[in-house]
């Protein structure tokens, strides 16, 4: 199969490299240079290392993903995805690959594979379905995660993810919002609420310094999601914070993370902690945003440059709306949203940060008994919305595979019947508002802490 | 060449299998756990996490949730052939008393002998049979096809010829071949006091092939029967969540 055929989305130019202090790799030194990383990757990351010599092939996975399920293509089989690269490994890391290639399913890299790779691990949305399923506990998401570093190392890498890292590099969020325009869009919002809510006054505050909490939003909140933000809003103002969003990360997601873990991530985590010390912030709450939400949570403590992060715990806006329901000290009027609503797991929630409980308890207490159904399957088992991962292409080529990537999160959306989708992440809500058109589906999307905000009852 | 089968080959096997299973063990411990990539609902201790995995590994309970007909070929030839394996030590070791040293009271040494005959059988077709099944899955499965390579196979008709032979063993009593003259000549190997290979085609035929398939398990996917806990030790590991609460907020939750 020649590059041309395969399925890739619209690359970064050398120019937009340049820009983030990295040269093309040359193709005659490409080879050489991915099986140098390589080498590097299977002595430092050891789920890496596991992946590549754990699997037996079983096939389990194949049905468990919803790129496959989309395609039917046997490279999108995770077992097989990680296979473009395990035949590679196997030839030049383990004796039976280098004596036996053909044998044990081993192959030289080649051109033609780095093309592979780079239309296959940008398919993959690093959902951890898989993983979830497999009966070893094999992470495919792992691999991509590697095979995406390798590749923008050599030069290989998006359009999207790139120029957002150029983004996330000049203003510290994936929109490139300045902070002019930050706190021009939070007035308007105010003002929205106001008008909306019967004259509710709710600030939101931009570089406020000796503020006790720092909240992340998620960038495209203030152009996609504002009723996310409106939600964050209401509850900071319910619940008295002192409580600040830093123009300088305005960012809950971490698209370093899902392509450059090695500078962009870092770059992020180190934005974030410098800012929380600035502000005096003696906790980070972070906004709706699936594997931005991953990367703080679980990254941070091992990727922080900074002590900060021994000192400043980060927990979501779902773990404290969550608390504080609890606790009974939120007043909520579920008949504000009165719809048959179904819930959407994110993937980096569900099965990676542990949040399958939090988020239906919220659901439980804002919207009425019985208008909530679940989806099947739900909760660790869910289906990725099909854009995990940032694979949100807008070229024609890439967008048709997003729908076909989605039918499968269609089809459950479509059994509940529902009129409200609630997905609380910003790359789902991204990518189900395309979906719910093109599957031609009667619902609406709306985050998690849009309907708290909705419901929450002011009495001043 | 009886030399070669029965006194060298026998040794380079245990070396290869013992020091190969160890020197992979060796390189996976190398790279590190870098983040942390646990899976949720998380354990909340390392117990409850230890506890997880090892009913995963009991139960193959991944493949009983999500792939029923895989679960009925892989979870059988396991169990079989870990029994088997425990019974092989075992029997040959006691001779085929091992049911009687274990409840001596209770199961005389003529129960045990016909137990151990038995559930022996019993074991190995179904461990035949379950083989069969995984490879019959594997050819018709299209899935499962297109991401096989040759060596998916040679591992299953390896293990199908050894336990097509031991099952012809069992089965008609003129190729049978009784523990002693087996315990004899191991005692020997275990002892370096040679004795000579038992005059047994079939057994030499089994004994080659089990001794191929150790020499290869550290350099195959046979591996996994290790490398299942060290990814399950990655991917299941205890996670504490923060204190929830808002510092400075005019509602707090412990009043």
């Amino acid at each position: 199969m020649s590059a041309n055929e395969l399925r890739q989305p619209k690359r970064a130019s050398a120019a937009l490299f340049k820009k983030l202090g990295m040269d093309l790799v040359p193709d005659n030194e490409k080879v050489a240079a991915a099986i140098g990383h390589i080498d590097d990757f299977r002595l430092k990351v050891r789920s890496f290392v596991m992946a590549m010599e754990t699997c037996v092939k079983c096939g389990a996975c194949a049905e468990a993903c919803h790129t496959y399920l989309g395609t039917r293509d046997p490279n999108n089989i995770p077992a097989g995805r990680v296979d473009l690269i395990r035949k590679v490994y196997k030839r030049y890391f383990t004796v039976q690959g280098q004596l036996f290639p053909g044998l044990v399913g081993a192959q030289d890299l080649d051109l033609e594979t780095i093309e592979k790779w780079y239309s296959y691990f940008y398919q993959c949305s690093e959902c951890r379905r898989c993983a979830h399923v497999c009966p070893f506990g094999i992470d495919t998401a792992e691999v991509t995660f590697i095979a995406r570093q390798i590749l923008y190392w050599l030069g290989i890498a998006p359009q999207l993810h790139t120029a957002t890292a150029d983004a996330i590099l000049r203003t510290g969020n994936h929109m490139g919002l300045t902070k002019a325009g930050i706190i021009d869009t939070l007035e308007f919002l105010s003002e929205e609420i106001e008008e909306e809510y019967d004259g509710l006054k709710v600030d939101f505050p931009v570089d406020k310094p000796d503020s006790d909490i720092l909240y992340v939003p998620s960038s495209a909140d203030f152009m996609l999601n504002p009723r996310t933000l409106f939600g964050a809003g209401q509850f900071f103002k319910y619940v008295g914070a002192n409580w600040t969003i830093s123009s300088e990360i305005t960012e809950a997601g971490n698209f370093g993370y899902l392509s450059d873990q090695t500078r962009i991530q870092r770059e992020m985590v180190t934005r974030l902690l410098a800012e929380a010390k600035k502000y005096g912030c003696k906790k980070i709450v972070w906004g709706e945003c699936g594997h931005g939400w991953r990367a703080a949570k679980m990254y941070v403590p091992t990727l922080a440059d900074l002590v900060a992060v021994k000192q400043i715990p980060i927990t979501h806006i779902h773990d404290e709306v969550e608390a504080y329901i609890k606790a009974g000290l939120l007043e909520l009027d579920p008949k504000r949203n009165d719809s048959k609503i179904t819930l959407h797991d994110p993937c980096n929630y569900a099965r990676a940060c542990g949040h399958a409980d939090n988020m239906r308890t919220i659901m439980n207490a804002v919207v009425p008994k019985g208008a909530f159904v679940e989806m099947t399957p739900n909760r660790e088992a869910n289906f990725c919305c099909g854009g995990g991962s940032g694979i949100l292409f807008d070229d024609p080529g890439m967008y048709q595979f997003r729908i076909e990537a989605s039918n499968k999160k269609a089809e459950q959306v479509r059994e509940t019947g529902a009129e409200i989708l609630c997905a609380p992440c910003s790359i789902c809500k991204a990518q189900l508002y395309p979906m719910v058109k093109e599957h031609k589906l009667p619902v609406e999307v709306f985050g998690l802490i849009d309907l708290v905000g909705h419901a929450l009852v002011f009495r001043e | 060449m009886s030399l070669f089968l029965g006194q060298i080959l026998p040794y380079i096997a245990a070396v290869v299998f013992i020091s190969g299973v160890t020197w992979r063990i060796w390189r996976w411990m190398i790279p590190r756990i870098v983040h942390n990539i646990t899976l949720s609902p998380f354990p909340g201790s390392w117990s409850k996490a230890i506890v997880w995995i090892l009913w995963q590994f009991a139960t193959f309970w991944n493949l009983l949730k999500f792939d029923r007909p895989l679960w009925l070929g892989a979870w059988f030839m396991h169990i079989a052939l870990f029994l088997m394996l425990g019974g092989h030590v075992m029997a040959f070791y006691t001779v085929g008393l091992q049911f009687h040293v274990m409840a001596p009271g209770i199961i005389t040494a003529e129960m045990s002998l016909a137990m151990s005959d038995w559930i022996g059988t019993i074991l190995g077709l179904i461990f035949l049979v379950a083989l069969l099944y995984l490879l019959g899955r594997r050819l018709a499965n299209e899935q499962v096809r297109a991401i096989s390579s040759s060596s998916d196979y040679l591992h299953l008709f390896l293990l199908i010829g050894i336990a097509t032979v031991g099952n012809i063993m069992r089965l008609f009593p003129e190729y049978h071949l009784g523990y002693a003259p087996v315990r004899e000549y191991l005692a020997g190997l275990f002892l370096f006091n040679p004795v000579p290979l038992p005059d047994h085609s079939l057994f030499l035929i089994k004994y080659t092939l089990v001794m191929i398939l150790m020499i290869i398990f550290p350099f195959s996917k046979l591996m996994h029967s290790f490398g299942f806990f060290w990814e399950r030790w990655i991917v299941n590991r205890p996670y504490t969540e923060p204190a929830r609460g808002l510092p400075g907020a005019r509602l707090q939750l412990h009043k």
